[in-house]
């Protein structure tokens, strides 16, 4: 009771001094504790750039001993079996496809009572990427660091065909018909066989997966419809070409190998292209539009174990790793974008930001990996001329309604 | 067996007990570890079965639904399909490769040892690894394709995909039915050849009605462990479609169903539904087995 009351009196009192980081956590002097963090590790640059971040953090909170745990490959599998085991680490990522499911099977800590016991703000939050960690008004989760997806076009091709970086539908497909002739294949654009990318088009002509209250699908539409026409006609025009179809794993890797001279994909490509194909200069140009402007956010989030039993430890790692000085420290090395708009992103990576009013989490609802999986094994046989884009888009809805139930 | 008995009739009563009871401890280790880590997983996910059951436990008890769910899921129904179709493909395969590549090592030519180390070389790389490597091989413009002359990106399109994945996997596990085959052929007395060229049989004949038919416990035993691995086909599908059974559900097996149901939608209790399922259609398989292959072993 009383250092509850010692705390609320000293956030109180901290709250005027203006962005002070003390008000939204427990003081450094009362916290302690061990706790585990557990993330994964796609490259060896993110994981040194993790390790300075965590060390900033220790040397605040001397108090709490975090020991960070790495699981790579297969972190979801890894954090089901810990879950399962009743053996989950105190704070961890969550990825955005996993964080419905997470939440639905109880998980994940409801953050809502930290929020208000700290009086952590979570305005500076882009509010839709926030909404991924959010289910029925409470927040599960804050967004560490996301990306749209942005229209990276090769400038050397695109100069020699004479072509600006499109900006509407028709303006991609014309510039794909300039482009024709200059990319080994003729297939200048790369377009993943995914709903994962298929998707910021549907937006951009005004249509959803699912509705608002998520009760049932959307996505036997007329707007949905003319997306999947006017993308899968690309690819049989032969003007855009899938990763499979033009030889690579992903489209990241046609504009770094110059098989492709448009393709789409977020901030990740970045450091993908610094390493891997360093020569090839291109730029990153905002998403093309259609009716509106529409596009994807991809985001994980920091949470804490519903399990978790050191959870003011826990709040306290996750409050500052999300913090303002938080995000400047993980995404001022342009690694990645940050989720606030109170954190400058570093200048080439503005027009990704940009989008964020736009970005739609590429998520749903709970136990919708089926209905995706299905999705995309129709949206193959549409792309292989084996089913009309009315049979898939019924089917999708159908399956997606049964998931809905 | 008779005649050990009589000899100890006095003492014979407690020397098969004492008899029976080593052998019993010998087996008792293997088999605790037998039924601790197959027998009991076996009987949990049939318990698991009938529930709705999530990452922290049971939601709550659903009888048969799961089952009748799986009955009118016409995903589990493919991913069958898919399953039979590439066992009805790959066995006969990789029993016809094996047998051709015994008959060939079972003969007295130089280099007989390299031969028999090449040819059963691949069962050792890891499917994964071989599936990985091949993933490039088999690109739209991967090194079979320069050769070939053509752009088909075999992984990449339906017709294809589940084919490329039987054509690995012959090549892969058909050096380890070698094996079986080279070790039922040197069972066979070579006497029956020496009558059998008396008698003036050539080499065709000589394979088709003496080799072939004395080589039944060979099949028998070959044909057993190739269509259970075949039915349980995992990694091969889950790389090659980077685990979404596609394109166009052309490599979803049984086993990555269960895999996505599981991992994806985490839904246990339909998981160990789908898993109890294949374990009856991989039971039935082999009874009908023993049904077609045991009875040939009663003219022996």
């Amino acid at each position: 009771m009383v250092v509850v009351a010692a705390v609320s009196a000293a956030a109180v009192a901290a709250s005027g001094q203006g962005r002070s980081e003390r008000s939204v956590a427990p003081q450094a002097t009362q916290v302690s504790g061990n706790i585990t963090f557990a993330t994964w590790a796609s490259n060896p640059i993110e994981t040194k750039l993790l390790d300075r971040f965590l060390n900033a953090f220790r040397k605040k909170y001397p108090k709490i001993k975090v020991n960070h745990l790495t699981f790579e490959p297969g972190y979801p599998d890894t954090m089901l079996a810990r879950f399962a085991a009743r053996k989950a680490p105190d704070a961890f990522y969550v990825n955005m496809d996993l964080a419905l499911d997470w939440t639905k099977q109880g998980v994940v800590q409801d953050l809502t009572p930290y929020i208000q016991k700290y009086h952590y703000s979570t305005k500076p939050f882009f509010p839709k990427l926030l909404s991924a960690f959010q289910v029925k008004g409470k927040t599960y989760g804050f967004p560490k660091d996301w990306s749209p997806l942005g229209m990276e076009t090769n400038n050397a091709l695109l100069a020699k065909a004479k072509v600006k970086p499109p900006q509407t539908w028709a303006q991609l497909k014309s510039a794909a018909q300039k482009l024709k002739d200059d990319v080994p294949g003729g297939r200048p654009i790369c377009l993943s066989n995914n709903w994962d990318r298929l998707m910021a088009f549907v937006y951009q002509n005004g249509g959803t997966f699912i509705n608002a209250k998520k009760t049932k699908s959307t996505v036997n539409t007329k707007a949905v419809k003319g997306a999947v026409d006017y993308y899968v006609g690309l690819i049989k025009q032969k003007l855009a070409g899938t990763p499979a179809q033009l030889g690579v794993d992903w489209c990241g890797e046609a504009l770094g190998k110059q098989k492709a001279a448009i393709v789409f994909e977020g901030n990740w490509v970045a450091p993908y292209m610094k390493d891997t194909f360093p020569s090839v200069k291109y730029k990153i140009n905002p998403m093309v539009r259609n009716k509106r402007r529409g596009n994807l956010a991809f985001t994980n989030s920091y949470s804490i174990a519903k399990q978790s039993k050191n959870k003011p430890a826990a709040w306290t790692l996750i409050a500052y790793l999300a913090s303002r000085p938080g995000q400047k420290i993980w995404t001022g090395s342009g690694l990645a974008l940050p989720t606030r708009g109170d954190v400058t992103p570093l200048a080439r990576f503005k027009v990704l930001v940009r989008e964020a009013p736009y970005a739609h989490p590429y998520q749903f609802a709970p136990k919708f990996s089926k209905v995706l999986d299905v999705s995309n094994n129709e949206l193959s046989a549409v792309i292989e001329g084996k089913k009309s884009s009315q049979d898939m888009l019924k089917k999708i809805q159908q399956t997606a309604n049964d998931a809905l139930k | 067996m008779a005649a050990v008995r009589t000899d100890r009739v006095e003492g014979g009563r407690s020397a098969d007990v004492r008899e029976a009871l080593v052998g019993y401890g010998f087996v008792a280790l293997p088999m605790a570890v037998f039924i601790a880590f197959f027998i009991y997983p076996i009987g949990y996910a049939l318990y698991i079965s009938f529930f709705d059951w999530g990452i922290l436990g049971k939601f709550e008890s659903v009888g048969l639904d799961n089952y009748t769910r799986l009955f009118h899921d016409d995903l589990f129904w493919r991913s069958i399909k898919n399953t039979l179709y590439y066992t009805a493909g790959v066995v006969p395969a990789q029993m016809a490769l094996g047998l051709l590549m015994a008959l060939a090592v079972n003969q007295a030519i130089r280099g007989r040892a390299f031969f028999r180390a090449a040819f059963y070389f691949p069962s050792l790389a890891g499917s994964a690894a071989i599936t990985a490597v091949a993933l490039y091989l088999l690109s739209s413009d991967g090194l079979v394709n320069t050769i070939l002359g053509t752009d088909q990106p075999f992984f990449g399109d339906s017709d294809t995909a589940l084919q490329s994945i039987m054509a690995l996997n012959v090549w892969t596990t058909s050096g380890t039915i070698m094996l079986f085959y080279l070790a039922a052929l040197q069972s066979i007395p070579t006497d029956v050849y020496e009558a059998a060229a008396i008698d003036g049989a050539g080499l065709w004949r000589t394979f088709w009605k003496i080799t072939f038919p004395l080589l039944k416990p060979g099949h028998f035993l070959v044909a057993v462990l190739s269509v259970v691995g075949c039915l349980k086909v995992f990694d091969q599908a889950f790389i090659a479609s980077g685990g979404t059974g596609g394109p166009n559900y052309s490599t979803l097996t049984a086993v990555l169903f269960l895999y996505r149901t599981l991992f994806g939608d985490f839904e246990f209790g339909y998981a160990a539904a789908a898993g109890i399922a294949l374990f009856f259609l991989i039971f039935f398989f082999t009874a009908v087995q023993r049904l077609l292959f045991g009875r040939a072993e009663v003219g022996h």
